[in-house]
C-alpha cells in the first residue's frame, strides 16, 4: 500500500541491547509500562497476540477526555530487528478510520540500540475508502500532472 | 492546482484548463480525482463547474502527523526510562 506524505519519525540511541528493546514491544506487561504519550496517560492493554497477524487492542485514558481506543495487527515481526503493525485509532476519536502503519527498527549499535519509529499514514487502496487516507493519492496525480508540464513556468512564475 | 484554489475563489474547469494549459478531459480527470479524494467541492452553475479547495482533509493530515509525533516522542522516552530503572535494578 502506498504511503502518504505524512509520516511521523522518531530516532532515538538506547542503552539496551536490541533483545531488550524488542521485549519490550513483545510483552503485555512491558507495553502497557511505556507506551502512552505520557505519564499522565495510563495504557489498559486489552487485547494482545504477539504474532504474525495478531491482533491487539490499546485503550487509553486520558485525563480529562474521552478514553482513546488504538487497535491493530501485527504485520512484521522479526526479532530482535524489525516489527510492523497497523495502527488505527477507533470512533469516535477524530482520526478514527485514518490507516496507518508502524516500522519499529532495532539496529544494534556497541552494547546498545538505535531505534527507529516510523509511523506512516497510508493511501488507502480502493476508490471507496477514500476521505482523510486517499487525499495524497490525489496529490500523486497532481505532481504527475505537474511534472509532465515541466519547462512550463505556469505554476509558478506566470501568474 | 492546489496551490491556485488556495488562494481562496473557486474557478471554473475552463479557467484552471486555461490556467495549466491543458485540453478539458485531462483538466476534469483530475479535477474529478481531486473531488474525489475530498479534496475539492463543485458547485454547477447552469454549464459552469466550478471548483473550491476544502481545506479541512489537508489540516487533519497536518493534526494527525504532529499528535502522532507528539505521541512517539514521548512513548520512546518513556521506553528509555523504563529500560534505564531495569538496568539500575539489576
Amino acid at each position: 500500500m502506498p504511503r502518504d506524505e505524512a509520516v511521523a519519525e522518531v530516532r532515538r540511541r538506547l542503552t539496551a541491547s536490541p533483545t531488550r528493546v524488542f521485549a519490550a514491544f513483545a510483552e503485555a506487561s512491558l507495553v502497557s509500562r511505556w507506551l502512552t504519550p505520557s505519564r499522565d496517560v495510563e495504557l489498559d492493554v486489552v487485547e494482545f497476540d504477539f504474532r504474525v497477524g495478531g491482533t491487539y487492542r490499546f485503550a487509553y485514558r486520558v485525563p480529562g477526555r474521552d478514553r482513546m481506543v488504538v487497535n491493530g495487527v501485527y504485520r512484521t515481526i522479526e526479532p530482535p530487528s524489525t516489527i510492523v503493525f497497523s495502527w488505527d485509532i477507533e470512533p469516535p476519536d477524530e482520526h478514527a478510520g485514518v490507516r496507518s502503519e508502524v516500522t519499529v527498527t532495532l539496529t544494534p549499535n556497541g552494547t546498545g540500540t538505535d531505534l527507529l519509529i516510523c509511523h506512516a499514514r497510508l493511501t488507502a487502496p480502493g476508490a471507496r475508502d477514500r476521505h482523510a487516507a486517499g487525499w495524497s493519492g490525489a496529490l500523486d496525480h497532481l505532481a504527475a500532472m505537474v511534472s509532465a508540464r515541466d519547462g512550463n513556468t505556469s505554476m509558478t512564475g506566470g501568474q | 492546482m492546489i496551490h491556485t484554489l488556495a488562494r481562496g475563489e473557486s474557478r471554473s474547469a475552463g479557467d484552471l484548463g486555461r490556467r495549466f494549459h491543458s485540453a478539458q478531459p485531462t483538466i476534469s480527470k483530475h479535477l474529478k480525482v481531486l473531488e474525489e479524494a475530498g479534496l475539492l467541492v463543485r458547485t454547477v452553475e447552469g454549464r459552469v463547474h466550478r471548483f473550491a479547495l476544502r481545506r479541512k482533509p489537508l489540516r487533519d493530515a497536518e493534526q494527525w502527523l504532529a499528535r502522532h509525533q507528539a505521541f512517539w516522542s514521548g512513548a520512546v522516552a518513556q521506553l528509555d526510562q523504563l529500560l534505564s530503572e531495569a538496568d539500575d535494578a539489576s
